[in-house]
């Protein structure tokens, strides 16, 4: 019966890299349904590195997808994600990490 | 930065979040958060529950200025597990306190003549429901703490509360701010003790129905607490309105400012009580029937009327009220 | 005697000095109405020979004006007696030297604060809250205070009557003293988590199991004590103690933040001095900004 916060980590590397050169930025609020996260900066070789914390599991697929997806139509690269997610939506998900990044402009 | 603070004053107070009230309250580029989501101190408690957790644990702490004034802000995050207080997220707003405090200690043996306009303040942006279940205890001894630290600063140190989120401050944080000098509230905020379905629990539904929306606003929320006089200054739902009355507050001697309080001396706990007698000899079924003992001969005109027109028109219970000791028949009956 | 829940009366003539508590009277304050603040008792004994203010709860005596107070509840007439006993405490020994301040003593059995609609109408979080402002006062003017948990020490209720004092003393769980925010089986059913499991948990984590032994563990209590005999020679030694402390200026090792200190030592509650660490450390190096 006990419940524990699960993590994932995933790497992807972008098809075309745009390097990602802030020191700390963090976005997002942990509401249900929702998320924050942390991106900073980090030598990785051209990848991105995501890590997730979630109180929910089995959904690991979704997230692979989601994220890929995100990190090639953003070029996002040499990047250290790290997301507190509650229950959010992938459409929640690839909206808060878009916003997240436009932050910087 | 600054074009991004001036988006911050336009934005609604209750449809933002703790960070951006934080930075929106204090002058342009001014905010320095401590112990923010760099740190990522989030509750040890939560994950052993399978809670998620927040960088912030559902505060924002920090300082700011206010003119030439250091201003301690702590910001709760009513989204994140409705803003409830545990171990962490309860001793950063503890530490934010006794900061302020320590800082005019430390100013004032700097310079004994240290003006008005340098004295630090406390603003705290209230958005919860008090104490975290999920680590109720460590929740609730920081309460105290907190009451501590604000006696502490008593003749030091103005405290202000803003509460215009969506969860409003309930619980022990209920108390918490009812020890500070000065309330402000917008019309949305609200304010008690006693959540509304712990009350629908205690005396049934037919008593108080926590699903009726404009009754728990009527009894909770700000033009309630403006008539009865407890809460101090009730402004328009933007982060602009209520930085701006803090700043009329801020600018106001601290003699001034802590005499606005409701509790916290003798006397005003005398005063205090003769409302409570009032209570007893109206013993009102509703809050419109105290709005009518204020003076207010058509209150349910006063629920939906445009706030510039509510605050020209609305008779307060202080407006009415000469505050004196409790009659020795009260008490010697 | 199996245990003293709902007996506040009887714990104040247990403890006090046989025949000596006068009811109502504090310093200049004298309330003889019955019916005003009826669940709360206060008034002055004799503690070992010394004047000394009582503050407990009376579960025996509803409040005839206001519904939602009985069986010890705090509402707002008792809240405002409370805090009038205790002002009333400082203002009559305002001269005297801090050897000599009376000490106050709580005596807990109280499952919470009025939860009503008048109660909400007119601010029972003012009420409860100028208590505990009154107590810190109190605390901070030299008084020593201690509260001795007796029966029911719940939620807002222990906050307003209780932790707000000096030391804080409890009767042991043997005599089903109760003290939490909402019992495990509440937590487990809003958590939707196993009991069992939880009660596993709470053993090497108490920040949300209820009992006595937890919130000592938390610091949150300073002593447990296993006999009713013994509460009256444990409070008076405990009064001596903090009025030795206050003479000697440590204040900061009393009340709520002493607790703090105490919850370490305990090996308990370690993130809360580890974020004010990390805070107190980031604010020093900007604090030249903010504060010259």
């Amino acid at each position: 019966m006990s419940k524990q916060l699960h993590e994932l980590t995933f790497e992807f590397k972008a098809e075309k890299p745009k390097d990602f050169s802030e020191d700390f930025l963090h976005f997002g609020v942990v509401g249900s349904g929702d998320m924050e996260v942390i991106v900073e900066h980090k030598d990785l070789d051209g990848a991105v590195r995501i890590k997730i914390t979630s109180p929910v599991t089995g959904y690991e697929e979704v997230w692979r997808r989601v994220l890929e997806r995100f990190v090639n139509d953003t070029g996002v690269a040499n990047a250290s994600f790290e997301i507190n997610d509650n229950n959010a939506t992938p459409v929640v998900v690839s909206l808060r990490l878009r916003q997240a990044l436009a932050e910087i402009s | 930065m600054s074009s991004k603070w001036e988006n911050l004053q336009k934005r609604s107070y209750l449809e933002s979040n703790a960070r951006s009230r934080a930075i929106g309250l204090v002058d342009t580029g001014s905010f320095t958060e401590l112990a923010g989501p760099r740190h990522r101190i989030s509750s040890p408690h939560l994950p052993l529950l399978g809670e998620a957790v927040e960088f912030d644990d559902g505060i924002v702490t920090g300082v700011g200025l206010i003119g030439k004034k250091p201003v301690f802000v702590a910001s709760q995050e009513g989204r994140f597990i409705g803003g409830a207080v545990g171990e962490v997220h309860g001793a950063k707003l503890v530490n934010i306190v006794r900061m302020a405090r320590q800082s005019y200690d430390k100013m004032l043996e700097d310079n004994p003549d240290l003006p008005e306009e340098k004295r630090p303040a406390v603003v705290i942006s209230f958005d919860t429901g008090g104490v975290r279940l999920h680590e109720a205890n460590a929740g609730l001894l920081a309460h105290a703490e907190l009451m501590d630290q604000f006696q502490d600063c008593k003749g030091k140190v103005p405290i202000i509360a803003l509460i215009g989120s969506r969860v409003g401050c309930f619980g022990g944080m209920g108390f918490v701010a009812a020890a500070t000098d000065v309330i402000i509230m917008s019309q949305f905020g609200r304010l008690g003790l006693t959540g509304p379905e712990v009350i629908e629990e205690e005396l049934g539904k037919d008593e108080f129905d926590a699903s009726d929306r404009g009754l728990v606003y009527r009894t909770t929320g700000g033009r309630h607490k403006y008539i009865m006089g407890d809460c101090n200054f009730l402004v328009a739902d933007s982060i602009a309105a209520f930085r701006e009355t803090l700043q009329e507050v801020l600018r106001k001697p601290y003699v001034e400012i802590a005499a606005m309080g409701s509790i916290g001396s003798l006397e005003k706990v005398e005063s205090q009580l003769k409302l409570v007698e009032l209570c007893v000899e109206t013993a009102p079924k509703d809050s419109k029937d105290v709005w009518k003992t204020a003076g207010n001969e058509f209150p349910d005109d006063l629920v939906d009327m445009p706030l510039d027109e509510f605050l020209k028109t609305v008779k307060r219970l202080r407006d009415r009220q000469v505050p004196q000791p409790p009659s020795a028949q009260q008490l010697r009956k | 005697m199996e245990d003293l829940i709902g007996q506040g009366r009887a714990a104040i003539d247990i403890i006090v000095d046989p025949d000596s508590f006068l009811e109502g009277e504090v310093g200049e304050l004298s309330i003889t109405d019955e019916d005003f603040g009826a669940s709360a008792v206060i008034g002055t004994a004799k503690l070992n020979g010394e004047i000394c203010t009582i503050i407990a709860s009376d579960a025996m005596t509803a409040n005839p004006k206001f519904p939602v107070v009985y069986a010890g509840i705090i509402g707002l007439e008792e809240g405002y007696k409370m805090a009038m006993a205790v002002y009333h405490s400082i203002k009559a020994d305002k001269e005297k030297p801090l050897a000599e301040k009376r000490p106050l003593l709580l005596i807990v059995d109280t499952p919470g604060n009025g939860a009503g609609k008048q109660e909400e109408i007119f601010g029972m979080n003012k009420a409860t809250g100028a208590y505990q402002m009154a107590l810190a006062e109190a605390r901070k003017a030299g008084h020593p205070i201690v509260a001795m948990v007796v029966g029911r020490a719940i939620s807002g209720g222990f906050l307003c009557h209780g932790l707000q004092v000096d030391h804080v003393l409890s009767l042991s769980q043997k005599f089903n003293t109760m003290i939490h925010v909402m019992p495990i089986t509440s937590i487990a059913r809003i958590t939707k988590l196993d009991i069992e499991w939880l009660q596993e948990l709470a053993e090497n984590n108490p920040v949300f199991a209820a009992g006595p032994d937890y919130f000592y563990k938390l610091g949150g209590v300073e002593e447990l004590i296993d006999s009713i005999e013994a509460m009256r020679e444990r409070i008076i030694a405990h009064v001596a103690e903090v009025r030795a402390m206050k003479i000697a200026g440590r204040d900061d090792e009393l009340g709520p933040w002493g607790r703090g200190a105490l919850s370490l030592e305990r090996g308990s509650r370690q993130a809360r001095s580890k974020v004010m660490q990390i805070m107190n450390d980031e604010f020093a190096e900007v604090a030249e900004r903010y504060l010259s």
